[in-house]
């Protein structure tokens, strides 16, 4: 068994308490984490993805009720020390633009190192890694102002800022967003080299299921603030009362493996990427 | 956090649906009312006007069932400058020796704190909160729309001068819906950098020298973004052919009801007693 990072259990939590625009956004939600894998957090729109992400870097706090344990201390603790977790765990935003404040691209990316309290060459070395693993030419980008990028590139000047600050645990909402086909697959490559190489753990928060069919290791669905199927990615995906029931669309790869089956076509296993797909047909094909 | 969530609690510029009375008057009316309330409280400054006046304002805002602690939990951020601001007037108001009511003398330095200096501070906290209960009372029980569509019509005498009227109600009403856009904006740009780790390491010692180069490095970003933003809507509303208000109808007509002028009548009438309580012989 690997070691749990992220436990979330019956978590509620609700906006502007106490004011006549309070709403609720999550009504019990669960999470499990593993070390070193990539979980994805699917929902539709309104599900609790982003709020429960704030709880995982201690942005939000458990008010009404609820355990989070995120890398082993208790989020909850009002004895926490919340800079020391945020250090450790790294929020990159839904919107980048929420996220850039620096005037220069290079200042905004340094940012979070050298909160970390880095020396100057540690600072630089880092930034020159982080805006190279999004690919971003450091010597272009660097002294470009954030507020003239395009909407791309401040997701990947974003992404860099985060990175900057080596995260044991990333959290990613609605991270490729705003990225073109090229630059999506990219953030998949790189995700999985940070997973691989860095050891890092990754939590995204999506809505484009052939993307967590392509990156995940397991998958959690909130529906209406509440964990409504967890597990596995292959098992989510492949279970009968799975997707559909809370309104998301199954990834194009189940579609396929679907339809092919009911036309016959004895397709082998429970192929997830497009890569298993073509390998199942090849091999169901007769020689 | 508690800083962060606070900022959310801006009350000003959000309408907040009650379905009261107050919420469906019309809102030419309810302009007219606040324009005269706003008056009576700049002129009200005796006892009996100001508790007059605060009464009336308290039993509009419970008219309108809005949540008078909500209202009031909003002012909580601006405690300490509405104390530091009391005293320096209890202090420093001055005012003739023959009603001091304590006579501070350090060395060279007298200080006299009279009846009207603490007539003044009273009367100037009593007229804060009906500031604050009148802004509300507007823009929380009146839609974005209602209050151009007000404004627009309450300015409309201006368009015989040929001054601009709907462009100045578009204008009024567009700053107001930025307040709460700026609050959220605020927010999420502290939040951002506190994930990355905000306030951690240094000494304390220069902790106050940091918070406030914090806060000047918000306004910066903030600024650009409501800039963006506006650019963005002007874009947005050139796109579905705005072209000011030459020639613009309304969907919706806001129709003079016997409410209204019942309403606007009692307004008035309260209006003249503040002010004629000013002028009473007695305070």
């Amino acid at each position: 068994m690997s070691e749990t990072v992220v436990r979330v259990a019956g978590l509620r939590h609700a906006y502007m308490v106490g004011t006549p625009m309070e709403t609720a956004a999550l009504r019990g939600a669960e999470l499990t984490v593993s070390r070193g894998e990539i979980a994805a957090l699917v929902g539709p729109d309104g599900a609790g993805k982003s709020t429960l992400l704030r709880f995982l870097n201690a942005l939000l706090r458990p008010a009404r009720m609820g355990q989070v344990t995120v890398l082993g201390s208790d989020a909850a603790a009002p004895s926490l020390d919340v800079a020391a977790l945020r250090r450790r765990v790294g929020l990159v935003f839904q919107y980048p633009h929420h996220q850039l404040f620096e005037r220069y691209v290079g200042d905004d990316v340094a940012y979070g190192a050298r909160q970390l309290g880095l020396s100057a060459p540690e600072v630089r070395e880092r930034v020159a890694w982080a805006m190279a693993a999004v690919g971003l030419d450091l010597d272009a980008f660097k002294d470009r102002a954030t507020f003239s990028l395009s909407g791309g590139e401040m997701r990947r000047a974003a992404l860099a800022g985060v990175l900057a600050m080596k995260p044991e645990l990333l959290l990613l909402d609605e991270a490729t967003t705003g990225l073109d086909p090229g630059g999506r697959s990219e953030l998949h490559t790189l995700l999985r080299r940070l997973r691989d190489l860095e050891g890092m753990t990754v939590v995204l928060a999506s809505n484009d299921m052939d993307e967590v069919a392509e990156l995940a290791d397991s998958v959690t669905v909130l529906q209406g603030g509440r964990t409504v199927a967890a597990g596995p990615v292959r098992d989510v995906f492949y279970s009968a009362d799975g997707l559909q029931a809370v309104g998301l669309t199954q990834p194009s790869t189940v579609g396929i493996v679907g339809a092919l089956r009911e036309r016959g076509f004895a397709l082998p296993g429970e192929p997830l990427t497009l890569a298993e797909v073509e390998e199942g047909i090849w091999r169901a094909l007769p020689a | 956090m508690a800083s962060i969530a606070s900022l959310r609690h801006v009350s000003i510029g959000q309408y907040i649906a009650m379905g009261s009375v107050v919420h469906r008057l019309d809102p030419r009316g309810k302009l007219i009312c606040f324009g005269l309330l706003i008056i009576a409280t700049v002129a009200a400054t005796t006892y009996t006007s100001n508790v007059l006046l605060l009464a009336a304002v308290l039993g509009l805002v419970l008219l309108a069932r809005l949540p008078v602690g909500y209202l009031l939990s909003t002012v909580k951020p601006a405690v300490p400058v509405i104390l530091i601001l009391a005293l320096m007037q209890l202090l420093f108001y001055g005012g003739s020796a023959d009603a001091a009511l304590l006579t501070l003398s350090w060395g060279p330095i007298h200080i006299v704190v009279g009846r009207d200096a603490v007539r003044m501070v009273v009367t100037s906290l009593l007229r804060f909160l009906d500031l604050l209960f009148l802004t509300s009372l507007l823009t929380n029980t009146t839609t974005h729309g209602e209050l151009t569509r007000g404004l627009e019509s309450v300015l409309s005498p201006l368009n015989a001068l040929h001054l601009p009227g709907h462009e100045l109600a578009m204008i009024g009403a567009i700053a107001l819906r930025f307040v709460p856009i700026l609050g959220e904006q605020m927010e999420s740009i502290l939040m951002a950098r506190e994930s990355r780790g905000v306030g951690t390491g240094g000494s304390s010692r220069w902790r106050v020298v940091r918070n406030a180069q914090q806060v000047a490095a918000l306004i910066v970003p903030l600024f650009v973004d409501a800039y963006r933003r506006s650019e963005e809507m002007m874009l947005a509303m050139q796109a579905r052919c705005y072209r000011g208000g030459r020639g613009r109808t309304h969907l919706l007509e806001s129709a003079w009801r016997l409410s209204d002028a019942l309403a606007l009548g009692l307004t008035v009438l309260l209006v003249a007693s503040v002010l004629a309580l000013q002028h009473l012989p007695f305070h």
